[in-house]
């Protein structure tokens, strides 16, 4: 900058030559030095104007405006602290929580499908005719989509199971994914080690691990191509290691094996069909993709119940993210309302900061500067101010990341590699800067506005009411955010008293696996009963169950069984859940016996099968009825062989349960249920396959937990050494922990509730103190001609009033229609909830009222005298 | 421009932007000067009519000099004082030999228009 710097001079020293020859030839004309200079200088007119227009000519002087408004910014912002803290702090709070939100959206949404082209993977599934289930493709569809469909590079199909892995360092369980021989191609997938499985694969006993199987459970070993691994007594070779960054199937790192299948025959675990996963050709519209799948899908029918159902095509993406994406979404609404608060504020305290210095505008103006350098310098402030937040508003959203990371990380799916990306930083600075443009626009327009009146001092009568609606625009935007977290308090307790159906306390339940999967199911069903026998008789336990479906578990199996009620017509439709559980059930579940009894010892031996059914079959199938004693059989469609049924005698119910938590979710439904004893399950039926693939027990007892998992573990190891552990928790903690989704999106919306108060307690105040110190002569003269103390209280407070009243109103229809949007996470309240709108009203006007507090009483202190003088 | 003077006296013109540059192109065509006797040159030969705000002077020559019309050297004045004089290039010359002769156009064509207006007047 050297050279400019010497121009400047050069320039300077340009003109003050010559102004001193004008001032020579004044003198030498007979003027005194004194009128000499003073001519000059008329002459010569504005000398700054002079100068800037000339540096204008050579460019550059955009830059050196630039650094001078900065520097000028920074400066008035030092006579300002409270202004610039207010400004800077609440910019900080709302691009904070917006950085924060969208790095969350950005990790959980849109970074998970890190794979070449994602657009073009989709998902394709069969949906039943019948009762709209979907269910995984067989392989004859498989390979007739393989072979016919034109839209597509390649269609692959896989099965996703956690099944005990060994290697060097011992079996532990690990997630097994049998993939067709073209997956990782079809991925476009390189291995990061050895290569990915191709065709030659496809009956050879390979695996491929994930990057984290290598690191953890092989040391990381850059040598362990070829070595081997041990999948259910079999040894298979390893012959590549997947990149980190590809985490398929789950879209979260794990420990990860990938076998070849062969579409051909039977699956080593799973049975005839996959999860059918599809890349489609580029150019080929998912429209075009579809219909091509759709029509090759019909017509590669076998005769069978199947031939009537269609096809379901959903993008991989959306499929990944299914779960997480409305909740997401929500929450970022939820954020944007939070950002245009803290923008509204800011504009506010900017507007009142602007009209405060209308007199210097106006001698600026005066002086020569254009109304476009002024605007530069007000939005120069603005971007200081809104850059200065978004700096402490990244490291707000760091610090929030770092604790959603630290205390949900393990908790959700992909929570735990949450980082802010510089992408998203960039949005959430382009965002700042937005909102510092913005928020100068307004009192900028309002100098232009006051410059072309001519307006040269502060005047009370012209008061715009463009802050009075901004701060009414964020008491309806927090009355939105509050009603909202209102709802979700509510839902959560709605949640937390929901009748469980069971006592859960002093329940412990156990989730066990085979190591070896192809052991014969009737070899499983005598250790589980081996196993029941062990536990009951340990010191301090109550009783025992096994149960195929417990309430929280994610490796519940159930049958989903057409069923013919004796006494009654079928309907489509007419379908119920079958689960297996053991003798002892109703003791040790602790589910509360409606009507008749529950299993006996005898049962397993009498022959006739005896079941429970719950409530809600009773509703469905039996309203009006004694239940007990009916008989229910599995329904026979037509040309259904015995060996298609799983279940062919016929059923006695002997006892009515409460309605017992079937998945993860306390809202959910209840669905009619049969309660079978384990032990009369046919060795015939498919049913039994079950055993061999997992084991779930409840336990009840007084001991404390951790005694009771000690002698659990003991017993397991003594009585079913091959036997793996997946998981074994108390039941109350499975209870809380299905609250964590809803209890995470209550704090962050609470939080946000939270943060929206303070914001609209601080535009408030900002607006009325602001207002009084206009006011301060009106009110001087008014308490002057008699108005007493308390009556300029009630002033200012009305003032507050009619803010807060006019942004209730709408506040309070948008938080309905907000209430109905978010209808599907509430359980027990509705999306009106007219106590939860009462107390959100009432703690607005309360904090309002306190904003409004210290200008009121500052009103209060003016002095009439002091206001008569200064008139 | 003599016309126009006519009708009042004491009004003095401001300038047109591009009207400036030409003058100081004018002015220079006689020759180096100064800012300072560049402003006195042009008020004298106008009769003091077109009053060159002076501060206005820099600007338009710092424009020239980016258009390479005239160039700057260090000297000294009549009075032995240090200053910056200005002199016309080739390309300034005949940019001045153009803009002469339009200018010249220009206002003998403003002239027609104006005239039998101007006598209505008086």
């Amino acid at each position: 900058m050297h050279w400019w710097k010497s121009r400047r001079e050069q320039l300077e020293d340009e003109i003050q030559t010559h102004v001193d020859f004008e001032i020579q030839e004044n003198i030498d004309a007979g003027m005194s030095p004194k009128e000499a200079r003073h001519a000059a200088m008329q002459k010569f007119g504005n000398v700054l104007l002079a100068k800037e227009r000339a540096r204008e000519i050579w460019g550059w002087v955009w830059l050196e405006r630039l650094l001078q408004d900065v520097r000028y910014a920074f400066r008035g912002l030092r006579n300002a602290p409270g202004y610039a803290v207010t400004v800077v702090l609440t910019l900080a709070l709302g691009l904070g929580s917006v950085t924060a939100m969208l790095a969350i959206v950005d990790s959980v949404l849109l970074r998970p499908v890190a794979l070449p082209h994602p657009e073009q993977l989709v998902m394709l599934s069969g949906k039943a005719q019948q009762d709209g289930r979907t269910y995984a493709l067989s392989y004859p569809k498989i390979d007739a989509l393989r072979h016919d469909t034109r839209s597509f590079t390649a269609v692959s199909g896989y099965n996703t199971m956690v099944k005990p892995v060994g290697t060097s360092d011992g079996t532990r369980m690990a997630v097994l994914t049998e993939v067709t021989p073209q997956f990782f191609k079809m991925l476009d997938v390189r291995a990061k080690l050895g290569r990915v499985l191709g065709d030659a694969d496809e009956k050879t006993p390979v695996v491929m691990v994930s990057a984290l199987f290598w690191k953890d459970w092989m040391h990381g070993d850059p040598k362990v191509i070829g070595s081997t691994v041990k999948i259910s007594g079999q040894l298979r070779t390893v012959i590549g290691v997947l990149p980190e960054g590809i985490h398929f199937p789950l879209g979260t790192e794990a420990p990860v094996v990938y076998m070849p299948i062969a579409t051909g025959e039977v699956g080593m675990f799973s049975g005839d069909a996959a999860t059918v996963m599809a890349r489609m050709k580029p150019g080929v519209s998912p429209q075009q993709a579809f219909a091509d799948a759709s029509s090759v899908f019909a017509h590669s029918g076998t005769g069978g119940t199947q031939d009537r159902d269609t096809l379901e095509m959903h993008s991989y993406k959306d499929y990944l993210t299914g779960d997480m994406q409305r909740p997401l979404l929500a929450l970022l609404g939820g954020v944007a309302i939070l950002l245009l608060i803290s923008c509204a504020n800011a504009a506010n305290l900017q507007i009142a900061r602007a009209t405060g210095r209308m007199p210097e505008m106006n001698v600026r103006s005066a002086l020569g500067a254009s109304f476009g350098r002024l605007l530069q310098q007000v939005a120069t402030e603005s971007a200081v101010l809104s850059l200065v937040g978004a700096a402490l508003g990244g490291a707000l959203a760091y610090a929030l990341i770092r604790t959603v990371k630290a205390g949900y990380g393990s908790k959700f799916a992909r929570f735990d590699e949450l980082t802010i990306h510089p992408g998203v930083f960039g949005v959430s600075v382009a965002l700042a800067l937005l909102a510092g443009v913005l928020a100068s626009l307004a009192p900028a327009l309002s100098i232009r506005r006051h410059t072309d009146v001519g307006l040269m001092t502060k005047r009370a009568t012209q008061r715009s009411r463009l802050p009075g609606l901004l701060v009414a625009l964020q008491i309806a935007l927090t009355c939105v955010l509050l009603v909202t977290s209102g709802l979700f308090v509510r839902t959560l307790r709605a949640l937390q008293d929901v009748k469980l159906g069971f006592d859960p306390r002093g329940v412990t339940t156990m989730v066990l696996m085979p190591e070896d999967q192809h052991i014969a199911p009737e070899i499983a069903r005598q250790t589980v009963a081996r196993l029941l026998e062990r536990f009951a008789a340990l010191p301090g336990i109550e009783s025992a169950t096994m149960q195929s479906s417990l309430p929280f578990s994610n490796f519940n199996v159930s049958l989903n069984g057409k069923t013919d009620v004796n006494g009654r017509v079928f309907h489509e439709g007419d379908t119920a859940f079958y689960s297996l559980v053991s003798a002892n059930f109703v003791r040790a579940s602790g589910i509360d016996l409606l009507r008749g009894r529950g299993f006996m010892p005898q049962d397993d031996s009498s022959g006739a099968a005896v079941v429970l059914i719950n409530q809600a079959f009773v509703n469905k199938f039996l309203a009006g009825r004694d239940p007990l004693g009916t008989s229910i059989t599995m329904h026979r469609d037509p040309g259904d062989k015995d060996s298609d049924i799983p279940f062919t005698s016929a059923m006695t119910v002997v006892g009515v349960v409460e309605n017992d938590l079937q998945g993860g979710d306390l809202g959910a439904p209840f669905e009619p249920m049969v309660y079978m004893d384990y032990m009369q399950l046919p060795i015939s039926s498919g049913f039994t396959s079950l055993f061999s693939m997992v084991s779930q027990f409840a336990v009840r007892s007084t001991l404390p937990q951790a005694a009771v998992d000690k002698e659990l573990r003991e017993a397991i190891k003594q009585v079913a050494p091959n036997m793996a552990e997946l998981g074994l928790q108390p039941m109350d903690d499975a209870i809380s922990g299905s609250l964590q989704q809803r209890r995470l999106a209550l704090r962050m919306v609470t939080g946000f509730g939270g943060v929206a108060l303070i914001l609209s307690a601080i535009g408030i105040y900002g607006v009325l103190a602001y207002s009084v110190s206009l006011r301060r002569r009106e009110i001087g003269v008014r308490m002057a001609l008699g108005s007493s103390r308390a009556g300029v209280v009630r002033i200012v407070f009305q003032q507050a009033g009619k803010m807060v009243l006019l942004g209730l109103v709408p506040g309070a229809a948008a938080a309905w229609a907000a209430g109905h949007g978010l209808k599907s996470f509430l359980f027990g309240v509705k999306a009106l909830d007219l106590s939860t709108l009462g107390t959100v009203a009432a703690v607005l006007l309360l904090v309002c009222a306190m904003a409004a507090a210290i200008p009121a009483l500052r009103a209060a202190e003016v002095d009439p005298m002091e206001a008569l003088r200064a008139e | 421009m003599a016309r126009m003077s006519t009708r009042e006296e004491h009004e003095q013109l401001e300038l047109l932007q591009g009207t400036l540059d030409l003058l100081i192109l004018q002015t220079l065509a006689f020759g180096h000067a100064h800012g300072h006797a560049i402003a006195k040159s042009i008020e004298r030969r106008s009769e003091e009519v077109l009053q060159v705000g002076h501060g206005s002077l820099y600007p338009a020559i710092q424009r020239l000099l980016k258009l390479g019309l005239i160039v700057a050297e260090d000297g000294l004045s009549e009075n032995n004082r240090k200053a910056r004089f200005y002199r016309l290039t080739a390309k300034g010359r005949k940019r001045l030999y153009t803009e002469t002769s339009k200018w010249e156009r220009f206002s003998e064509a403003m002239g027609r228009i104006l005239a039998p207006m101007a006598e209505e007047n008086e």
